[in-house]
């Protein structure tokens, strides 16, 4: 398998809201940016990757057909990878096969997200119609009658944990939120940067048990894109691409009753297992610099602590304790604000997640860089109750000396500025 | 500025099926007020489409439930495990299943409490989802447990089955109640 790197990043920031743009309007910048980025020319792509998770958020079907004319790529391979919420880390997983197999070597990964454009007129905004959109995606016949939400799949699992273990408690809960919250506020794109306290967490109304409002991500629209390319193309584009050294995905059973044991994200489990093994990971806890996990709801952070192996099943709450997921700590988990703090704009979210990786193994994270970082992890988890997952490694590997070999493709500018 | 607010509000109430007053609010700046020519537009729409559904191979299940106040699982017959949600045949397998009768009893193994739901859910939060294990069935299948006090719920709960007196050959047709209670309580 070929080598492949992430030389470009681009995204929107994410917002309640983009009245002023459609979904394909978001895309257009994001690809402009990831383009600028790699300092590359749309005509040397050589496909895109398009993650587009909802077709009613979007109010249009195949909607991939629609951008990838919007930005002027018509005739080049595409495909749409939709994985609910983990559209963004799938998409990226499947641009980067594009690329290991030999068969492109530059492929662009965009993935964009509308939500409320959905509107439900009786309550005078867009949320219900919103998860009633999402619900949508639970079995027609088996599950969307009970009234399942996204929040309520979450839930199921991390209400077994917490009955067997006595954990993660709803305080600890409530330190991710405010990490996480407080973590955006170093990051321009996010949507939720907000200074709050344990108590404003646990005095928060209660949305589904057990997670109170700001448990909970918010729905965000925006778009994020990153350019991946083989390795003979990324040396000659940039000093410091950042490798993707392993990749996960994994489907679960679908209805959640029927897995071995409803506790463990198993899908995590996997996906991380095969990425690890990929990129030569044998202890996860010391030899990652940081992650970019899928914390769609605090609890669902912590329990993918104990996925990934960073400690042992049941003792994922004593991490954000103990400090060590924080900004400071030795493992610092969403220096972006994840889900939580910088937005869920569907599609788009594991790209996000995947570019702010890369910024920070290349050093260029500004506020929110992780000193020293060169290793972290990329989480995208995706329902029905957390049936997938999508991982990646994101690395920073010392540059070989073999720039002047390589003929950059044509019509390329040399190098990017580095900031 | 929308002319003919009459007629546009009148036809747009009948598109997305929302009464005209309620669209009036939401629109209120293009109808009242004037908009930038540059500013966002934004429309009444609405994306939905009917059904025949069929419910193929476990037709039955629904049938049972519907005519006969019965709760049905699938049992392998080549493993003996016994779905619920039934199939016809058994993924780990690959052979077929037969209709067994499950029991009127279950345990709650998880669940949760949802107080916020869809725009279809309004009149019914808060409600407990859950997973229960059903008498005889070696699956999880996901319902809503009822409680005079939503609070009590909790894993390991003693629940029965309780069907619905119309039942419509769907899984509203039934829910759970606490085992040790013989009142109804919806
Ligand atoms: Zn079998």
């Amino acid at each position: 398998m070929n080598k492949v790197a992430i030389v470009g990043f681009g995204t929107t920031p994410f917002r309640a809201r983009w009245i002023e743009k459609t979904y394909y309007e978001l895309a257009y910048d994001a690809a402009k940016l990831a383009l600028e980025d790699a300092g590359i020319d749309k005509k040397e792509v050589g496909g895109v990757v398009y993650g587009i998770y909802n077709e009613l958020f979007e109010r249009q079907f195949m909607p991939d057909v629609y951008v990838h004319n919007y930005i002027g790529m018509g005739l080049k391979p595409s495909v749409r990878v939709a994985t609910g919420g983990a559209t963004g880390g799938a998409a990226v997983f499947v641009g980067w096969t594009w690329i290991a197999s030999g068969l492109y070597d530059i492929v662009m990964v965009l993935g964009v997200e509308k939500a409320t454009d959905n509107y439900n007129y009786t309550v005078g905004h867009a949320t219900p119609e919103t998860l009633k959109a999402i619900l949508f995606s639970g079995d027609m016949t088996f599950e969307n009658p009970s009234g399942l939400t996204a929040a309520a799949s979450y839930a199921l699992p991390l209400i077994a944990h917490i009955d067997r273990y006595g954990s993660p408690t709803q305080k600890q809960m409530a330190m991710v939120a405010v990490k996480n919250h407080k973590n955006a506020m170093n990051n321009p794109n996010a949507q939720s940067p907000k200074l709050l306290s344990v108590d404003d967490v646990l005095g928060s109304k209660m949305i589904t048990y057990p997670f109170k409002f700001y448990d909970n991500c918010l729905y965000s629209e925006g778009a994020s894109a990153v350019v991946l390319a083989s390795e003979r193309v990324a040396r000659s584009l940039s000093d410091t691409p950042a490798w993707i050294t392993g990749v996960g995905l994994s489907l679960d059973k679908a209805f959640a009753g029927e897995r071995d044991d409803i506790t463990v994200f198993s899908s995590s489990v996997h996906a991380g297992r095969d990425a690890y093994k990929m990129a030569g990971i044998k202890e996860p806890a010391r030899e990652l610099d940081f992650a970019e996990l899928h914390d769609a709801f605090t609890g669902a952070e912590i329990l993918s602590y104990e996925a990934f192996g960073f400690c042992r099943p049941g003792e994922g709450g004593r991490l954000i304790e103990d400090g060590v997921v924080e900004m400071a700590g030795s493992l610092p988990v969403n220096p972006s604000g994840g889900l939580i703090g910088c937005g869920h704009a569907v599609g788009a979210t594991g790209v996000m997640q995947t570019g702010e990786a890369a910024l920070q193994v290349q050093g260029r994270a500004g506020k929110r860089q992780v000193k020293g970082a060169r290793k972290g992890l990329v989480q995208s988890i995706g329902g029905p109750a957390t049936a997938w997952t999508a991982a990646l490694l994101v690395e920073h590997i010392d540059q070989v000396k073999a720039k002047s070999l390589i003929k950059p493709p044509a019509g390329s500018r040399r190098k990017r500025k580095k900031k | 500025m929308i002319q003919h607010k009459e007629q546009w509000l009148e036809q747009a109430s009948r598109k997305i099926k929302v009464p005209a007053e309620l669209i009036a609010k939401a629109f209120r700046d293009e109808l009242e007020g004037s908009p930038a020519m540059d500013a966002p537009l934004e429309i009444p729409d609405i994306m939905d489409i009917t059904y025949k559904y069929s419910y193929g191979g476990i037709s039955r299940f629904f049938r049972e439930l519907r005519d006969n106040r019965k709760l049905y699982g699938s049992r392998c017959t080549q493993c003996g495990k016994v779905w619920l949600p039934p199939r016809i045949n058994c993924n780990e397998c690959y052979a077929p299943t037969k209709w067994v009768e499950l029991g009127d009893t279950a345990e709650v193994m998880t669940y949760t409490i949802v107080y916020y739901g869809t725009s279809t859910f309004f009149d019914k939060v808060p409600y407990v989802c859950a997973f229960v294990k059903v008498k005889g069935a070696d699956t999880l299948i996901m319902q809503n447990i009822f409680l005079k006090d939503i609070r009590t719920a909790k894993v390991g709960m003693k629940v029965k089955i309780q069907f619905k007196d119309q039942r419509n050959g769907d899984m509203g047709d039934f829910w759970y109640v606490p085992a040790d209670d013989g009142h109804d309580h919806v």
